[in-house]
């Protein structure tokens, strides 16, 4: 052991790469077996992995109507919502104005808190497709970022030579952009599979019906039975981890056969160009006008009538112009009141521990590499599944959604700033050593500078998370905040008020996310760096 | 052969603008190469030589001045495949292999690469790549992915040929080689070429003719012809006339 605290890098010649996590993991469920044998954790909410198969096993017969309905719905959406995804990334890339004009709908697509619409989405359509929608949404921002950012970080020198050659934009994009674009895009379909399947789920909570993982867990959340209840998320989980893993597979292969040859890993230039014609303001509004259009496009096109589906001016007559709107109002500033600072507080806890022990990851490195295939496992669990899980290990409280919005933020921001810092060059890191400093100088004058981009990226994925994650505690356990008033106005058929709830959960996932990037901005702008929007 | 064009830039303006400073690339810059000829552009880094290439290949345009490729505008020149290209860094697509990447350029001006098989095989054998026509760029050497970018700027046949520090990301050994193997390509095609580069000796040894440019702004400082007959052999690296020459020229490089 003191021999490899003097010479880190080597392993042990005979110990396999594979050792030490395969090692870890059986530890980790040793441990949860002696813990859920003895009801050590909150009396017995965790069950022991032995309890939870014998549960399985006891109600196979029931799984696979239900996996296969979530199976179905989750595919569906996840072939629609990545064609237009990969559809929408090329246009945005071929015009720079459509991207600026989409930018608002993008933003609340991926801001947009699924649960808050997923009853919108069971009021105004029919059969399996909220499910679908919702899977789809899923599945439309992660694989569109991952396209515009294939096809643009290519290698400028065989975009030049097609130039060269008289080739256009289109002759560039086909020759060049969307072949080299193609791992990243797979790269995006990785993460967006195990996102569809959280989409149909949660969709599967808002709407009803009779079959779905969705509609089972909530059918046994009111049992008192832990086992079954984490078979149902683990079985989730399986689902979303084998889809992770086949896009992995097959992202591997392509990736083989195009890689090992110099690609320049410099970004494209990014000056002040594009849609001169058009000022900047105009196409600001018109970036929020897109979002508000489509949402009235889609309640005139479905043909929903006026009392259940609600346009945009529907929302702000129901708030402001109504003999009760005073009421409502009160009623959504309260629980927006509840909601918030937990948000905020959890978000806050989540990216602090995660950007500290990402930093100091040069000093415990054996820590962050034993935490990293936890992280990217828990990436792969669709959140719906675990927070029942939550809320049986730590009752209905106020704990239990701060727990949640941490965790949720946590891995996903460790993730990103792991990754992001293993970018940092390594000359970068040694240089503050060569000159004899210590590891905290070295930290200030180089690891922490060099994390921030990355810190404000994960701040910018986990901010609309934390408040997704908040709303579903708030709906499944301890009745406060937005979450349950748009439960509760689904009880009551309060049709304004679930609308005002949806509209009013995108806004503030949209403000907080424009909140990270105008800091963002004005402190990397301040520091001389470039954010990776 | 498409048939040899003359390139003909005539007082060329370019400035590029970065973080609000504005930086003369190049100033009233005038340049003939005749058809069939073998100029070399040297001078330092940033004094604009790879901006003349960019603006002969329509990659930029001009602020000022003429530029024309066998007398039409580059883009016209381009797009009929009358030029080809050959940049510092192969630039070779990573998922194709030898002959697909030397068959690049004719799928961009939409040319059936069938009628161009014999040309192609030809190429790869002058080039001395035989047998590796199926191997993807991963698979090959620094040295023999520049030859296949070689060979793909010359299978459009064509008649005006841009080399912008093609070898200058090779070793000394590897790069008087391919010095040697791009004089013999040459003397068989007979285009007009245009090297850019920052390697003296490797400019005397190509050129019929060597302009030097100087930087801030870009200008063509001096115009030296270069006497030696062909073919030259290697001898002419380590001959006292060539040495002097070199040394002549490295003097108007840095000051004189």
């Amino acid at each position: 052991m003191a021999a490899e605290q003097v010479l880190p890098a080597p392993k042990p010649l005979n110990q396999a790469p594979w050792f030490a996590p395969v090692r870890n993991i059986v530890i980790l469920l040793v441990l949860w077996e002696v813990a859920g044998r003895f009801h050590l954790v909150a009396d017995g909410a965790l069950p022991s992995l032995t309890a939870i198969v014998e549960r399985f096993w006891a109600d196979r017969a029931d799984y696979p109507a239900h996996v296969w309905s979530t199976l179905v719905s989750s595919a569906l959406g996840f072939a629609i919502g990545n064609i237009v995804a990969v559809a929408a990334g090329i246009l945005f890339v071929l015009s720079p104005l459509a991207a600026r004009l989409f930018r608002g709908f993008n933003v609340t697509i991926f801001a947009v808190p699924t649960i808050a619409i997923a009853p919108i989405l069971a009021l105004t359509m029919t059969g399996i497709s909220p499910r679908v929608t919702l899977a789809a949404m899923g599945c439309y921002f992660v694989t569109m970022t991952a396209t515009v950012v294939g096809l643009t970080q290519i290698d400028l020198r065989s975009a030049d030579l097609v130039r060269a050659y008289g080739g256009g934009k289109w002759d560039v994009m086909r020759f060049v952009q969307l072949r080299s674009a193609l791992p990243i895009i797979l790269a995006g379909l990785q993460v967006a599979a195990p996102n569809a399947v959280l989409g149909a789920i949660l969709a599967e909570f808002g709407g009803g019906g009779r079959w779905g993982l969705g509609i089972y867990l909530l059918g046994s959340l009111g049992r008192a039975d832990p086992p079954r209840l984490w078979s149902i998320g683990l079985v989730a989980t399986a689902i979303a981890g084998i889809a992770y893993f086949i896009f992995g597979l097959i992202s591997a292969r392509v990736t083989g056969a195009s890689k090992a040859v110099t690609m320049t890993t410099s970004l494209p230039p990014a000056g002040a160009r594009t849609g001169g014609q058009w000022p900047s303001l105009a196409v600001a509004f018109g970036s929020i006008a897109v979002p508000l259009v489509l949402w009235w496009a889609f309640i005139k096109l479905l043909g929903v009538p006026e009392m259940i589906g609600k346009t945009p001016w529907g929302v702000i007559e129901y708030l402001f112009f109504l003999p009760l709107s005073q009421q409502a109002q009160t009623r959504l500033l309260d629980a927006m009141g509840q909601t918030l600072p937990i948000t905020i507080v959890g978000t806050f806890a989540g990216l602090a521990a995660a950007f500290a022990l990402s930093v100091s990851s040069r000093l415990v490195p054996n820590f962050t590499r034993a935490l990293m295939p936890v992280a990217l496992f828990s990436q792969t669990m669709p959140l719906i599944a675990t927070i029942p899980l939550f809320v049986l290990l730590l009752g209905r409280g106020w704990l239990v959604t701060l727990i949640i919005t941490i965790s949720v933020t946590f891995f996903p921001a460790f993730i990103t700033l792991a990754q992001g810092m293993k970018m940092t060059p390594r000359a970068a890191l040694d240089l503050p050593k060569a000159y004899g400093a210590g590891a905290w100088t070295e930290l200030k004058l180089v690891g922490i500078p060099a994390a921030l981009p990355y810190l404000f990226a994960a701040a910018r994925l986990t901010v609309p998370r934390a408040l997704l994650g908040v709303m579903i505690a708030e709906w499944l356990a301890t009745g406060k905040g937005l979450g349950n008033l748009l439960n509760q106005s689904r009880g009551y058929l309060d049709y304004g008020m679930i609308w005002t709830v949806a509209a009013a959960s995108v806004v503030l996932s949209v403000a907080l996310y424009q909140i990270v990037v105008l800091v963002e901005r004005r402190v990397l702008a301040n520091m001389g760096m470039r954010g990776s929007e | 052969m498409a048939g040899a064009g003359g390139i003909r830039l005539s007082n060329v303006s370019k400035a590029f603008v970065a973080r609000g400073k504005t930086i003369e690339a190049l100033r009233d810059v005038s340049l003939t190469c005749e058809p069939g000829s073998f100029t070399a552009l040297l001078g330092p880094s940033g004094c604009g030589k790879s901006t003349i290439l960019r603006l002969a290949l329509g990659l930029e345009h001009a602020d000022g001045g003429r530029v024309e490729i066998g007398g039409q505008t580059s883009e016209k020149a381009t797009a009929s495949g009358l030029t080809g290209v050959a940049f510092q860094d192969s630039a070779l697509l990573p998922w194709r292999n030898v002959e697909d990447n030397i068959s690049l350029p004719l799928d961009i001006l939409k040319r059936d690469r069938r009628e161009y098989s014999a040309k192609i095989a030809e190429l790869i054998q002058l080039v001395g790549l035989k047998g590796f026509e199926k191997s993807l760029p991963g698979e090959l050497s620094g040295g023999m992915r520049q030859r296949v970018a070689i060979a793909r700027s010359l299978v459009t046949e064509p008649g005006v040929l841009f080399l912008d520090e093609p070898f200058g990301a090779l070793d000394q050994i590897l790069r008087r080689q391919m010095n040697i193997e791009l004089q013999r390509i040459w003397t068989e095609t007979r285009c007009t070429a245009l090297l850019v580069t920052h390697g003296i000796d490797e400019a005397v040894f190509l050129a019929d003719r060597v302009a030097v440019m100087r930087s801030r702004p870009g200008r063509v400082a001096s115009m030296i012809e270069i006497p030696f007959s062909r073919p030259r052999s290697p001898d002419l690296f380590s001959d006292p006339v060539f040495h002097k020459l070199c040394d002549g020229i490295a003097e108007v490089l840095h000051g004189g």
